[in-house]
């Protein structure tokens, strides 16, 4: 056990009841992230990589199994603490975006906060910071509508990082990008892993995935492959 | 968390909606302007009432006979100018006594022809009694009375009809075919509560059963030395009737009474207002639910990212609820706004003082505040228990 994990799960299971039949999404899933590290998870479409993202995001419970997350263990948490955690040791970036279309930019970076308690002149001032971090400080003002598909996907990386989490969890992230603008969030995601900000990336982009550092394949809910890109 | 952030969303998710807030907002508008309106204007009339009533002359130390057991049932008329002859003997305070009895009289000077709205025989006391002045001529004696001169009195109305602008006094005109002289015209009284006071003749009382056919008295209006002497008046009054007619077929008000009487009648008509209002508050609850929930469905998505992101339960529930409450409170404060604004116009229009219901319009806030909580917390329950990986694959 080494403190320097961020992630660790242990036999994580993930079991769906859709009437009298038992889907399992994650089938006794382990796996070990540390600090600075850049994964994808990859596979096809159903293999639970998206459920163990929820998982990880302690957005969903597992049926099944433990999950530490900077070595707390998550498992024994209530709603409210949950939404603590999502909070302040993770940042979501979606394959839709998932702005709230009536703020702009500016405010839906600093959402995290506001169910964090912090002050709007706090609020203002990290916000602008990350908008300077991710190119966009001419869009401050400008709705989610008013801004391309890779602006918008800068505003949420912006949002995801601005309670400094443990992890930024990404699901697809250029899944809705056209080449050119998922190469550059792909890039944004580089440089931020340089700065040793732990990147957790599902996709099923062989070319995208190969960016990160690490690789973890899920077939059916198993892990069957867990490998360093070199 | 505290409320001044979730009130900021809150204010921005109704902005940004502004057609739809404003038509939940509406029903409220209207339960509350119109409770509003009509209790101030109940206030309103209430007032004007009263100073009628002590308009009339009529102090505390009065007291009238009305016939019939109480008021609720249209009477028998029971008491006749032998009751009244009999009060003079027995009732030691009386001052002054009008019996009046009310008939249907058709004027006739020339071949002018008019009908007033209230011909009426009382007694030589009319004058003093009630505080009327006459303006011209005099007003008939107590010999008058017993003599059964066919005197008449009569309203500036009558006399307009009649004669113009010349005057009545020592004229000769018919009442229901029988001749009398005009001696006296009353001083303008204007108008009570919609009836013309002016539009009036007034005989002897003694003259009524022959003139007007009709021998049974309306109301008998006493005045007492002082308003002391009105409990004992009034026992006497009741064995001086009660010896007479063998059962008691008469009622008897004070001042008080009457006044009572009027602000029953007000007031209940302001409960049934307010409970319109009330329900009219709820139907505009209901609506307000029921534009949350659809509100709730429409924005699952923002809820789910809201909870990605670290919103707790209470953090969304405060959100919906604090919603609610800024359509039902906006919705009650511009309620307010033009249900005084339409108290006064109408008052104003009426030429009646308005008394504006301040008690009514925090009343009708607080209700709209409750409102807005309880038809608020439901959708809001949803709103937060939502399950956020649902929400988040919510599609709209």
């Amino acid at each position: 056990m080494s403190g320097n994990n961020v992630v660790r799960i242990q036999d994580v299971k993930k079991i769906y009841r859709m009437g009298k039949m038992e889907v399992a999404a994650l089938n006794g899933v382990s796996v070990d992230i540390s600090r600075g590290e850049f994964v994808s998870i990859m596979g096809p479409s159903g293999c639970g990589k998206s459920t163990l993202m929820h998982i990880l995001g302690c957005l969903d419970r597992p049926t099944e199994g433990k999950i530490f997350l900077d070595e707390v263990d998550v498992g024994g948490l209530d709603d409210n603490q949950l939404a603590d955690i999502r909070n302040k040791k993770v940042g979501f970036v979606f394959q839709t975006f998932n702005l709230l279309p009536k703020l702009n930019a500016i405010e839906n970076i600093e959402l995290p906060l506001i169910y964090a308690g912090i002050s709007l002149e706090e609020r203002r001032r990290r916000a602008l910071e990350l908008l300077e971090l991710v190119g966009l400080k001419d869009r401050a003002n400008h709705r989610p509508s008013e801004l391309s598909g890779g602006q918008s996907q800068r505003i949420a990386i912006a949002r995801a990082l601005i309670n400094n989490p443990s992890i930024i969890l990404a699901d697809e992230p250029t899944g809705n990008l056209d080449s050119k603008s998922g190469a550059e969030i792909i890039h944004l995601f580089k440089e931020l892993n340089e700065k040793g900000i732990t990147l957790i990336m599902v996709t099923h982009d062989q070319d995208i995935g190969r960016n990160s550092k690490r690789i973890v394949r899920l077939k059916d809910g198993l892990i069957i492959e867990d490998e360093k890109v070199k | 968390m505290n409320l001044l952030e979730p009130s900021k969303l809150a204010l921005k998710s109704l902005f940004s909606n502004k057609l739809r807030s404003f038509l939940t907002t509406l029903g409220v508008i209207i339960g509350v302007s119109s409770v509003i309106t009509l209790v101030s204007m109940g206030e309103g009339a209430k007032s004007y009432i009263l100073n009628q009533v002590s308009g009339w002359g009529v102090g505390a130390n009065s007291l009238t006979i009305h016939p019939g057991k109480s008021d609720s049932t249209m009477p028998e008329l029971t008491l006749t100018y032998g009751d009244t002859i009999a009060l003079r003997n027995k009732v030691d305070s009386i001052v002054y006594l009008v019996p009046e009895f009310i008939g249907k009289g058709q004027l006739k000077y020339g071949k002018k022809e008019y009908k007033p709205s209230f011909t009426m025989g009382v007694s030589s006391d009319y004058p003093l009694a009630i505080n009327q002045k006459v303006a011209e001529g005099r007003f008939f004696s107590r010999a008058d009375e017993a003599g059964r001169k066919r005197m008449a009195v009569i309203g500036k109305t009558v006399s307009r009809k009649l004669f113009g602008e010349a005057s009545p006094v020592g004229e000769r005109i018919k009442i229901n075919r029988t001749g009398f002289f005009v001696t006296g015209v009353l001083e303008e009284k204007g108008a009570m509560m919609t009836f013309d006071m002016d539009d009036m003749v007034l005989i002897p009382a003694t003259l009524a059963p022959l003139v007007l056919g009709t021998s049974k008295i309306w109301e008998i209006f006493l005045t007492l030395e002082s308003e002391k002497d009105v409990p004992l008046a009034m026992k006497q009054v009741e064995n001086t009737l009660l010896a007479r007619h063998k059962k008691k077929d008469f009622h008897i008000h004070t001042q008080e009474g009457i006044i009572d009487i009027y602000n029953n009648i007000l007031n209940a008509l302001t409960g049934i207002v307010s409970a319109i209002a009330a329900i009219s508050l709820l139907v505009g609850g209901i609506g307000i639910m029921n534009i949350m929930l659809v509100s709730v469905t429409e924005r699952t998505r923002e809820i789910g990212i809201r909870k990605a992101i670290g919103a707790k339960r209470n953090d969304i529930f405060l959100q919906f609820v604090i919603e609610s409450v800024m359509i039902t409170m906006s919705g009650a404060l511009i309620g307010v706004v033009i249900g005084t604004g339409a108290a006064w116009g109408i008052m104003t229009y009426l030429k009646l003082q308005a008394v504006i219901a301040y008690g009514a319009a925090a009343l009708a806030c607080f209700g709209a505040l409750l409102v807005g909580v309880f038809f608020g917390v439901y959708p809001a329950m949803r709103a937060a228990r939502l399950d956020p990986v649902e929400a988040l694959r919510f599609e709209t």
